[in-house]
């Protein structure tokens, strides 16, 4: 059996697709957003958060930490390059200060998770979406899961960046109805600045997938300052077009995310970003409508 | 979709708005001090000292003749529909000819402070009758010799159960000698009080024909035609008054009085034949029920989208608006949800002076075994959200043949009032098991609910608290358990089962529950049928008998009679979820991890987890696997609590009436019941309140979301044992907002109530439960952020995050 890290398995998810949807959230991811929502997930592997309004420094941690990682005059407590990771100080947290993010888990425990609501998919035409992170840093997890839910009749859906090998979308094809397919930047070097990559492979996915059976719907962060100006908006508008003008979703930014960089101890570039107005929203929403593309706002 | 439904009548329902009157109503509802009258007393003291040597039935029956007769009546300029039982807006009687002197301080000054923030003052005049009449009724009472005789026989075991809040009600909660409180409304409407006064006559003659010597019936039907008789007056002093006002008015004033004076003449005596006077008919059948007996004894409409609903249509199809209809609707719904009353000592703490708990039901199944919506079924809910008042209670009758349009207003209503109106509670739940404790079909598909969600048959009596009997606190017996049958206030109310110390299982401790369950409610059920010997020498209820419960004129006896054809008793037992996870995390704690020490963990809770150590244990106990998460041990355990609780109830030899009924309700008495329960093992701090509703998980431990509180509420299966349980909630209004998402809600419900869920109700969370979750985070662990590929818990982010959440509505959550 494959596994993978999940940070959370969301049930009643009413935003990532059709009906009542189950939503697993993976850790990994090829890109780094540096408007990222999710920093847990991320990294690959389980982590470790520390939460500072919860903490009375009892000191259970460090006495309990073998690899002396723990000092409580620090302002995040944990040395992460000291920290192996074992979680020990996290058993002896009374508080809920410390918390494991992730935790590896195997296809068949993940689907045992999701199969419980199956009363619910079924009310309501829903189903799994696999999130993250990147799923499809781990198709043949995903598809493991997906098949043996798709034998219970449970339908999976499937977020993705796209900065992943063909070859994950065709592992996971046979058993996905539906792909949400973000579309972070046309222009490659902002692409490069903003995420870490490139996004050729991402661009030539889009259109590979697109030509395919499986329905897509595509998403576009919608980030101010970085993607939400004319040209930008543009330029995706016509990349669609050429596609055959397929759906789009707009998530506008918003800052939840920004406490996830605190309680990770990580640093996030784009903190002092403001969300856009709703006007703004609407006036970008109705461009990619005059280039006749389907276009919603989700929030 | 919409079969047999006038789509185009539920589009103008969907755009009504209350009437100019309905608003200068609940202006002046809002505007009004919330009052005490004395005037009723006056003529309950004027009546009963004139009737020393009589039969007690026709006693009382002469004192609510006289009560009608005489009490003082007003009509306010708002009123379409007339009647109130005091001269004010918001105002209620006392009852001491029942309860006896049963308001605290009411003697002994002239000020009574409430609670619930109303402020009630009593001028010397009306506390001089109030002494009066505590001088004639006072020790006199089904109350007080109730008392009596309990202490007679265990001492002040009964006053000490209750004040450790063991067992509810009182006997002073006033409810005492309330045994039903749905009226007969399709034949009040139907034959009129004319038909019931022809049906007793008929007894009369029968009687006096055959010459039948129980002279109980005959007084029975002689009472019930001095009080049907007094009902009538009393419309007609409204017709009267209405009359001469309208002789002094002009223009359209003088039309409504008019027209009000037509109405007053002709109902409640005659059958009903416009919507106006069937909803004025009922009032004043009410009124004559609450004067009879002004204790918490509500005003239940029952089925009225059924009931009226041809009142409604024949209305609308001759020409009278919709708005004029749904106006003298909102009238009388409104004026029902705003009836206050007042209770005794024991009741202070939570609800002295209240607004009384009615319900009113939408929809449900019917004769045929088929779904009976109708366009009156969406006016209520329409209108309970432009009133949207804490009563009544809206239930809908949740069955599989609900209609899709119903549902989807119903939901839209729960948005529009933040929840709760209405409630959804499964028909086919309630009606099943009526059928398998025996009750016909014909009579358990007419099934209501009292207040909250415990199910009531129209057609038979119900005694549910009315003997001091309705329910008890399982958290109680756990608190007793683990102090060796002593109680919160040092009493040593409970069986010595043991040093608790000493126990060296959780089984061990489990037995000792059971056992502690099983002396305990056996003592009540043996109390409250004590009661019910002693109270139908003080005390009757003629018109209620009459009126509520049609086997009563048959067999010409008096509700305060029990007769196994009629008589229906009926048990919630609370605070089972409490209990359960209580029980897991001692057996975690102590007996599997070995972490604490039997001794230990009580001095931690008799400590009331004093300290940094005993914070840390509280820390430690929130930790343990707690019900709500579908987590198979837990709600397991839950399960089979219930059933051995059922089979400790139901054990109890009830002859000759039926077994008790189990009923979990309890909506607010979580509060109440959680004064008598010291620290929990499930981290709860002493004196805290319990978990609500009967089936809720404990706040903030459902950390998997809200379908894993609903797969562990299956696996509890109250539904198998109990006519109704009740699971809260809690949902964020932009997960309802828009139609796809409002779909959602209503299948979610859908899955949970065809899988065998027996009630639901949704809480919708707004800014202000924020800010409370931002400050107790404890309380809000499980409340998730929920946004399109984002995932976070709300007390996780931090306190600037937070206040983006609760003040930017681009946000949701």
């Amino acid at each position: 059996l494959k596994t993978a890290v999940i940070t959370n398995i969301q049930s009643y998810s009413i935003h990532d697709g059709p009906g009542i949807r189950t939503t697993v959230f993976m850790k990994g991811c090829p890109l780094s957003c540096a408007w990222c929502a999710n920093p847990e997930t991320l990294c690959g592997k389980p982590d470790i958060s520390y939460n500072s309004n919860l903490c009375v420094h009892c000191g259970r941690c460090a006495e309990s930490c073998v690899q002396g990682a723990v000092d409580l005059e620090r302002k995040y407590i944990i040395d992460r390059d000291k920290c192996a990771r074992c979680f020990d100080c996290v058993g002896v947290c009374f508080y809920g200060a410390l918390a494991q993010q992730g935790e590896e888990m195997t296809s068949a425990e993940v689907y045992d998770k999701v199969r419980r609501d199956k009363m619910f998919y079924d009310s309501s035409g829903g189903g799994v979406t696999f999130s993250g992170g990147e799923p499809l840093v781990k198709p043949q997890f995903v598809a493991e899961v997906a098949e043996r839910l798709g034998f219970e009749g449970i339908r999976s859906c499937v977020e993705t960046c796209g900065a992943v090998p063909w070859s994950a979308f065709e592992t996971i094809l046979p058993y996905v109805e539906l792909i949400y397919f973000d579309l972070k930047l046309i222009d490659e070097k902002k692409h490069r600045k903003y995420t870490g990559a490139g996004n050729s492979l991402i661009l030539e996915n889009a259109q590979r997938i697109n030509a395919g059976c499986v329905d897509v719907i595509f998403r576009r962060p919608l980030i101010p300052e970085i993607n939400a100006d004319l040209e930008e908006t543009v330029a995706t508008a016509e990349f669609l077009q050429k596609m055959g003008s397929p759906q789009l979703e707009l998530l506008p930014y918003h800052r939840l995310g920004l406490s996830k960089y605190e309680l990770l101890a990580m640093q996030c570039n784009l903190s002092e970003l403001q969300p856009a107005e709703k006007g703004n929203v609407e006036a970008v929403c109705n461009v990619y409508r005059q280039h006749g593309i389907k276009c919603k706002i989700v929030s | 979709l919409f079969i047999g439904i006038n789509e185009a009548l539920l589009k103008r329902i969907d755009g009504l708005k209350l009437s100019q009157r309905n608003s200068d109503w609940r202006n002046a509802v809002k505007a009004a001090p919330w009052r005490i009258s004395a005037d009723r007393e006056q003529w309950t003291v004027k009546s009963w000292t004139q009737t020393e040597d009589e039969d007690i039935q026709i006693r009382r029956a002469k004192l609510v003749a006289a009560v009608l007769d005489g009490i003082e009546i007003n009509i306010h300029p708002f009123d379409e529909i007339v009647g109130r039982p005091t001269p004010w807006v918001i105002g209620c009687c006392t009852a001491i000819d029942v309860n006896g002197d049963y308001i605290p301080g009411l003697l002994s000054d002239n000020e009574i402070d409430l609670t619930m923030g109303a402020h009630t003052s009593i001028n010397g005049e009306s506390a001089a009758i109030l002494r009066r009449a505590v001088e004639v009724f006072g020790g006199k009472t089904m109350r007080e010799a109730t008392t009596e005789a309990w202490r007679q026989l265990v001492g002040e075991w009964a006053e000490n159960a209750e004040a450790a809040k063991l067992k509810d009600p009182s006997l002073d909660a006033a409810i005492t000698g309330q045994s039903t409180s749905v009226l007969s409304w399709r034949k009040i409407l139907r034959v009129g009080l004319y038909g019931y006064l022809e049906e007793a006559k008929a007894h009369i003659n029968e009687f006096l024909r055959k010459k039948d010597s129980d002279i109980g019936k005959f007084y029975f039907w002689q009472s019930s035609i001095i009080v049907l008789e007094a009902v009538i007056r009393h419309a007609g002093r409204y017709g009267e008054l209405a009359a001469r006002m309208a002789a002094e008015a002009g223009g359209a004033e003088r039309e409504r009085l008019t027209k009000i004076a037509e109405v007053c003449k002709y109902v409640p005596q005659n059958p009903a034949r416009t919507f106006h006077e069937a909803l004025q008919s009922m009032q004043f059948c009410n009124l004559g029920k609450m004067l009879e007996n002004p204790t918490q004894n509500n005003c239940h409409w029952g089925r009225a989208d059924q009931y009226l609903y041809p009142f409604f249509i024949r209305d609308l199809e001759s020409g009278i608006p919709l708005e004029e209809l749904s106006s003298q609707f909102a009238d009388l719904v409104g004026r029902w949800g705003t009836q206050t009353f007042v209770s005794g000592a024991t009741q202070k703490e939570s609800h002295q002076i209240n607004f009384g708990i009615n319900s009113i039901m939408v929809g449900g199944l019917g004769q045929d075994n088929q779904d009976q919506s109708n366009e009156l079924s969406y006016l209520t809910l329409h209108l309970a959200a432009l009133l949207n008042l804490s009563s009544p209670t809206v239930c809908l009758r949740w069955n599989e043949k609900t209609p899709k349009w119903l549902m989807n207003k119903a939901i839209r209503t729960n948005l529009k009032t933040k929840g709760g109106i209405p409630l959804f509670e499964n028909d086919e739940v309630v009606v099943n098991r009526y059928l398998k404790d025996g009750i016909p079909f014909a009579e358990a598909v007419e099934w209501v609910s009292l207040g909250c969600v415990y199910p009531c048959l129209p057609t038979r009596a119900e005694h549910y608290g009315a003997e001091g009997v309705a329910a008890f606190n399982l958290a109680g017996l756990l608190h007793l358990v683990l102090h060796n049958g002593t109680d919160i206030n040092g009493n040593q109310t409970g069986l010595q089962t043991g040093n608790p110390r000493e126990f060296k299982s959780v089984e061990a401790l489990y037995e000792a529950f059971l056992k502690q369950h099983e002396f305990f409610c056996h003592r009540i059920f043996w109390l409250g049928a004590v009661a019910r010997n002693v109270q139908s020498a003080y005390f009757r209820t003629p018109l209620l008998s009459v009126l509520g419960i049609e086997a009563s004129m048959e067999l010409g006896q008096d509700l305060l009679l029990p007769h196994p054809d009629y008589s229906m008793y009926g048990m919630s037992d609370r605070a089972i979820i409490d209990v359960a996870d209580s029980l897991i995390a001692i057996d975690n704690l102590v007996f599997k991890t070995k972490t604490l020490t039997m001794s230990q963990l009580i001095d931690v809770l008799d400590s009331d987890f004093e300290g940094v150590r005993g914070e840390e244990v509280r820390q430690l106990c929130l930790r343990q696997p707690k019900f709500g998460n579908d987590i198979a041990e837990v709600d397991e355990l839950v399960c089979r609590i219930s059933k051995d609780s059922v089979g400790i109830i139901r054990a109890y030899d009830n002859a000759p009436f039926r077994p008790m009924m189990i009923s979990r309700e309890g909506l607010a008495w979580h509060y109440f019941g959680g004064r008598g329960v010291g620290a929990l093992p499930n981290g709860r701090k002493a004196l805290a309140p319990l978990n609500d509703g009967s089936l809720s998980p404990m706040r903030g431990a459902d950390k998997n979301g809200p379908t894993a509180v609903l797969r562990s509420a299956l696996t509890a299966n109250y539904s198998e044992v109990s006519y109704a349980s009740v699971l809260n909630q809690k949902f964020s209004a932009s997960l309802l907002a828009g139609d796809e998402n409002i779909e959602k809600l209503i299948a979610y419900t859908n899955a949970y109530m065809s899988s065998g869920g027996s009630h639901i109700q949704y809480n919708i969370i707004d800014t202000e439960e924020l800010r409370a979750a931002k400050l107790k985070p404890e309380e809000y662990s499980d409340l998730v952020v929920r946004i399109g590929g984002f995932s976070a818990y709300f007390v996780q982010l931090s306190p600037e995050i937070q206040d983006d959440v609760i003040y930017r509505k681009e946000y949701s959550i």
